[in-house]
């Protein structure tokens, strides 16, 4: 369960994703994905460490929710940003 | 046959696109090809400034170059242009399809610079911009592409406040029609991509046009991506940290293969596919018929108007001349060569510049100046060897009795123009540019352009920034930078041993020093040091890269069309002038006519000297009729003895002087050919040098040749290749190059952009040399290996025997001439190898009176007076030329200054500027006895006094209306004060004008040196080749030259004369701090002496302020007569002692403060 701050203060929480061909997420924290509404790519802050390596999914679950996701590609996890 | 690639790139920035792209044209056009493209665009910023570079190298690659530019319009009319890039308005991508594209793109582009230099003093360069109307009015040969993702002309963005994206977009249907208007996608993946484009599409969809894909590439691989980052926060004055919002985010903007693009719009295969359908409309050849002509190229008539010219000149300068048949056939022969290329024109134009010239030198120098009998101008580079140039007064070296060859400059298979360079003396320079834009046409005549580019110090300065490392530490490393050298040797971003926080990344060259990675991180932590690694990093992959585009020292090009026509024209920094947007190469690509009126120092200087001899001794000096075999003046040369003159005044020249001696001009003309990059690579030097040396002494003495083929074309230089065009000859007699091959290979060597293309030749060479000279391949190869050498840079023959010229001119000056050469030296300042305070040593060591500064005595400028040379009040730093003006003018109205007061109240100067007069001296003759002249000795308290009374005088105030003078009162005589020592009065010299007279730095300090056995310049002639020794001096000149391995050279002056030290890349590296910046210092190492050249190993450095002991002035002299030969205490010093070692250093960061500008091999050297 995500804490009241990360909520608030907009932290990426980790996920649990499932991921189809491609990479592109089919569901995420048990809910599968009706529809990828875009997908944008973050790799910045490279003269910092850690430096800054995203792929971020705006998806639309089955339950009609919108969802940002973002695959950590220097840690290789899966989180969860926004509501 | 290789599949057509899916994909063509219609949408590229390089680095012309300045701070926003990070590649040079080669760079994208050879990663093109390799991720296997058929072709591309360049589309950069407002500008086609890479164009013609990127039109050359695409044929060498297979790759196709399309031809366009992205501009900036403003939509709406009445809506201001944007005041910045990141301001409204919006981008349009145009492709050019045919010659009247490219002339449309060049129209549209001259306009939207056209009013970047209205802001005060041209000085801010505004943000290029064009109204959309003005696009609209151009449409003509152009594709519109309806720009980048972030500032479409469709986009919510443009239609903020002015029309509709829908009413933009049917105005540009209307102009560009279906056919030549396309809707542009971009998926930088970024948040919105998807929704933009599918606006986009159904705007396209209701204008009836297609969509079409691009890429906006910014860099040509993934390497370069974080520069691009970086250069935005340059651009924005910010930091990276700051500035987030403004880059891309990420490194989609790298060029990748035509099947990721197709990938990439995998939802849109229609617009990725319209891409191919485009570029094959748009072909464009850059290459080829640009429609250029230069005025004089229609004339039928010149060919006879030339003959006539140059048989009439012929004439007069040959009838009765023993070379007169000789002259008649060279006359013929280039004479058939100019009508079969077509150039007499070209010849006639020259000729109508240099009479130009010679209306605007009467003007200048007035009409009964000694100055009349030079000519105005005068021929450099190969144009010197041209006959025809000769007759018709471009150059004065008569090619036949200087056995110059044609070659270069002109033979049948030429392709572009030949090059014409004319040298003038700079206020002749200054006033011809604006004459020759009037006579020619604005719109007919304009300047090169010239490219700036990264250099390490620089970048280290604007990259350090955007990182957010402190502005302090950026500077330190910063001038602990080379200057110049390419950025894979070093940039000099690294480890002195007192030099923090620096880590290197590791698999570059270890340091021999205690500074590395711990240190860093001890001193800033190791996110600092990820930094500095980065800004290495950053800081060598953006060396090389235009900066900004500037103006061409003196390049002109004209035309019989409007330039506009064939390259936007855009306006220069200085009024009354303007430039294509083209390089010299790109211009020489294009085959333009330029035509270089270069300003040459010494030129003016020479000028200077025959006026001031004029007035002085009442004798008229021809320089073009002096002895050019005077004996006194090659003695002079045969012992360096040539500080100030031109050319061979610089260390490396005295130096070889001495060993090569030169007899005659030919000689001379070799001289200043040899101490070149082309030469030292080529290994051409000391086999000069030896062979000289042992034909002098045995005149039976046989020159090696590589092979009999060479012996012809490199008897003169006693079979080293040296001049240029000795490359082209050996090409052809050795090779079996023809005229047009060995031109092409010159060509190729003297650019910056094409080591591979001289790769090229180097077979066709290897290959020619067997065949035609039937050479072994050793052979073949050896010679070869001279020419790659010499690629770096040489000097034409032609251009070398007008330099030696003038090296003698100046030489024979300085000898029988002394004091006026000297003072015309000091008034052309800045040029030449050495600062004025080294000249002036250098002058009052040879017994030339040098007097100071005196308010009631000096010119602004430098005066001959009584066989000495007065200094100019223009020698005083801080003060305004004009304020200088007005005091030797009121002195001349209304007498000399009787008083302070007096001084204060008749001149309306600031107070900066009495400070400034005060504490240079120029004030100590009215101090106190102010009816005396300055005959007395120094009063050792006279500047404090007059700082002290012009602090009390009230100056005069500036009004509109003029100056509002004070009355000349009485001031208060000062208090006790002070007296000054003579180590603070050089400080105070050297703080006000730079220059010291009388004591040298090291007369004062050598008797409170605490090191034993110092030995002297003086003394260093008869010490021992091969044994130790101590020197102390001040460093007058130092140079790292690229082609000398790391080592570092460094002229040193004491009160004697001067002396070479070589500095070795280990003993550089440990003393690297000192080595670059210290003034003062104490050197030991071991002597070496041959062939009359001494120089100094140097083995240790250090500051000289640690061996100083005790103060240098006052102090001392009362009662440190005792201490001078005691060291200082090594640790734990006594209280008093700590204050002697204070007061010492301050004699090290006193003059580090002051010390006079220094020679430094990279600044480039001003003639």
């Amino acid at each position: 369960m995500a804490s009241a701050a990360s909520v608030l203060l907009n932290l990426p929480r980790p996920a649990r994703v499932r991921t189809g061909p491609g990479g592109a997420p089919v569901g995420v924290n048990g809910q599968a994905i009706e529809l990828v509404r875009e997908s944008w790519l973050v790799e910045d802050r490279w003269w910092t460490t850690p430096s800054l390596r995203r792929r971020y999914w705006e998806v639309v679950t089955e339950s009609g929710r919108n969802v940002v996701v973002f695959h950590d590609l220097c840690a290789g996890a899966w989180f969860v940003q926004g509501s | 046959m290789a599949p057509t690639p899916p994909y063509v790139e219609l949408h590229c920035h390089s680095a012309y696109s300045f701070l926003d792209g990070v590649s040079l044209p080669d760079e994208l056009i050879r990663s093109a090809s390799e991720l296997g493209h058929a072709a591309l665009a360049l589309t950069d910023h407002n500008s086609v400034s890479g164009s013609m570079e990127l039109a050359q190298v695409a044929a060498d690659y297979g790759v196709r170059a399309i031809h366009g530019a992205e501009i900036d319009v403003t939509t709406a009319s009445g809506r201001g242009a944007p005041s910045g890039r990141g301001a409204r308005g919006c981008h349009l991508t145009l492709l050019v399809r045919d010659e009247r594209g490219w002339r449309n793109l060049c129209r549209i582009l001259t306009r939207a610079h056209e009013h970047t230099r209205d802001g005060p003093g041209r000085r801010v360069l505004g943000e290029p911009s064009v109204a959309l109307e003005t696009v609209l009015d151009h449409a003509e040969g152009l594709v519109c592409l309806t720009g980048c993702a972030g500032r479409s002309a469709l986009g919510a963005a443009a239609s903020d406040g002015g029309e509709s994206p829908i009413a933009t977009g049917r105005r540009l249907l209307d102009a560009f029609g279906a056919e030549h208007l396309r809707v542009e996608l971009q998926r930088p993946y970024a948040r919105g991509d998807r929704a933009r484009n599918r606006t986009l599409a159904a705007l396209a969809g209701r204008l009836g046009v297609a969509c079409v894909a691009s890429g906006d590439v910014h860099a040509h691989a993934r390497s370069r991506a974080e520069l691009q980052d970086a250069f935005v926060a340059v651009r924005n004055h910010t930091t990276l940290d700051a500035s987030e919002p403004l880059r891309r985010g990420n490194a989609s903007h790298v060029m990748t293969t035509p099947q990721a693009m197709a990938r990439r719009f995998a939802d849109n295969p229609e617009a990725v596919r319209e891409t191919l359908l485009l570029a094959e409309r748009l072909t464009f050849d850059l290459t080829h018929d640009l429609g250029y002509r230069y005025p004089g190229a229609e004339d039928a008539t010149a060919e006879r108007k030339l003959g006539e010219l140059c048989g009439a000149r012929l004439r007069e300068r040959y009838v009765g001349h023993t070379a007169l048949a000789e002259a008649q056939a060279r006359l013929t022969q280039e004479l058939n060569v100019i009508d079969k290329l077509g150039l007499a024109g070209f010849f006639l134009l020259h000729h109508e510049m240099l009479e130009l010239s010679r209306e605007v030198a009467r003007e200048v120098r007035g009409p009964d100046s000694v100055r009349a009998l030079l000519a105005p101008g005068r021929g450099r580079g190969s144009s010197v060897s041209s006959l025809v140039c000769y007759l018709i007064g471009l150059s004065h070296i008569d090619p036949i009795a200087n056995k110059l060859t044609l070659g270069r400059f002109l033979h049948e298979d030429l392709r572009g123009l030949p090059d014409i360079d004319l040298d003038f003396p700079r206020d002749i320079r200054e006033k011809l540019i604006p004459r020759v834009h009037e006579r020619f046409g604005t719109d007919r005549a304009a300047l090169v352009a010239a490219f700036p580019t990264f250099r390490a110090r620089g970048a280290i300065r604007e990259l350090g920034k955007v990182l957010g490392l402190p502005p302090g530490e950026i500077e330190r490393a910063a001038r602990g930078a080379e200057r110049y050298g390419p950025a894979e040797h070093d940039v000099g971003i690294d480890a002195d041993p007192d030099f923090g926080a620096r880590g290197r990344a590791p698999e570059r060259e270890a340091m021999p020093s205690g500074s590395d990675g711990d240190r860093a991180q001890r001193t800033n932590g190791v996110r600092g040091s990820e930094r500095w690694r980065w800004l290495e990093r950053l800081v060598e992959e953006a060396y090389g890269l235009p900066r900004h585009l500037s103006q061409h020292s003196g390049g002109m090009i004209v035309a019989t069309r409007p330039l506009i026509d064939c390259c936007p024209v855009v306006p220069a920094a200085m009024e009354g002038r303007q430039m294509v947007q083209w390089d010299k190469d790109s211009c020489s690509d294009a085959g333009f006519l330029k035509i270089d009126l270069l300003g040459l120092g010494m030129l003016s200087a020479v000028e200077r000297c025959v006026e001031t001899i004029a007035h002085t001794r009442a004798e008229r000096v021809d320089l073009s009729r002096i002895d050019f075999d005077d004996k006194p003046t090659f003695e002079a040369i045969s012992e360096a003895d040539t500080v100030g003159v031109f050319q061979i005044e610089s260390r490396a020249q005295m130096q070889s002087l001495r060993r090569t001696r030169p007899q005659n001009l030919d000689d001379l003309a070799i001289q200043v050919a040899i101490i070149r990059p082309g030469p030292i690579q080529g290994g051409a030097v000391n086999p000069y040098i030896e062979r000289r040396r042992r034909l002098r002494e045995d005149p039976a003495y046989e020159i090696p040749y590589d092979h009999p083929a060479l012996e012809p074309v490199l008897r003169d230089t006693l079979g080293t290749i040296i001049f240029q065009d000795q490359v082209m000859e050996v090409a052809e007699a050795f090779a079996g190059f023809t005229p047009g091959e060995a031109d092409g290979l010159r060509r190729a060597m003297s650019r910056k952009r094409s080591l591979q293309v001289l790769q090229r030749h180097r077979d066709r060479f290897v290959r020619g040399a067997l065949a035609h000279a039937e050479a072994d391949l050793e052979t073949a190869q050896r010679v070869w290996q001279m020419i790659e050498g010499f690629a770096g840079f040489g000097f034409p023959k032609a251009h070398s025997a007008a330099f030696g010229l003038l090296a003698y001119q100046s030489t024979w000056l300085r000898v029988h001439y002394g004091p006026e050469f000297l003072c015309a030296l000091l008034n052309e300042q800045p040029m030449g190898f050495y600062a004025p305070d080294s000249l002036v040593h250098e002058a009052e060591l040879r017994g030339i009176a040098i007097r100071r500064l005196d308010v009631n005595v000096s010119d602004v400028e430098c005066t001959v007076e009584d066989g000495g040379v007065r200094l100019g009040l223009g020698y005083v730093k801080d003060v305004a030329d004009a304020e200088m003006r007005e005091l030797v003018d009121e002195r001349a109205r209304g007498g000399r200054f009787g008083s302070l007061g007096e001084l204060a109240g008749r001149i309306g100067a600031r107070r900066r500027t009495f400070e400034q007069l005060a504490w240079s001296g120029a004030c100590d003759g009215i101090i106190a006895t102010p009816t005396r002249r300055d005959h007395r000795p120094l009063d050792e308290t006279a500047r404090r006094t007059a700082l002290w009374q012009l602090g009390m005088a009230p100056p005069g105030e500036r009004a509109a209306e003029g100056t509002q003078l004070a009355l000349p009162l009485g001031l208060p005589a000062a208090p006790r004060l002070r007296s000054l020592g003579r180590w603070q009065r050089l400080i105070a010299d050297y703080a006000t004008s730079g220059v010291t007279i009388g004591d040298h730095a090291m007369a004062i300090l050598r008797e409170r040196l605490s090191v034993p056995m110092l030995a002297t310049s003086a003394q260093l002639g008869r010490l021992p080749s091969g044994g130790a020794v101590a020197m102390a001096g001040l460093v007058i000149a130092r140079q790292r030259p690229g082609t000398a391995n790391g080592t570092m050279f460094l002229l040193f002056e004491d009160e004697f004369g001067t002396v070479n030290l070589i500095v070795s890349r280990a003993v550089y590296e440990r003393h690297r701090h000192l080595a670059r910046a210290e003034p003062l210092l104490l050197a030991r190492g071991v002597l070496e002496r041959s062939e009359g050249v001494v120089n100094l190993i140097v083995r240790e450095l250090a500051a000289l302020e640690r061996f100083v002991v005790g103060g240098v002035d006052d102090a001392v002299r009362r009662d440190g007569a005792a201490r001078i030969h005691r060291l200082p205490a090594p640790e734990a010093p006594s209280p008093l002692e700590r204050d002697e070692r204070e007061e010492a250093i301050e004699v090290g960061s006193s003059m580090r403060a002051v010390a006079p500008p220094i020679q430094s091999f990279a600044m480039g050297r001003r003639r």
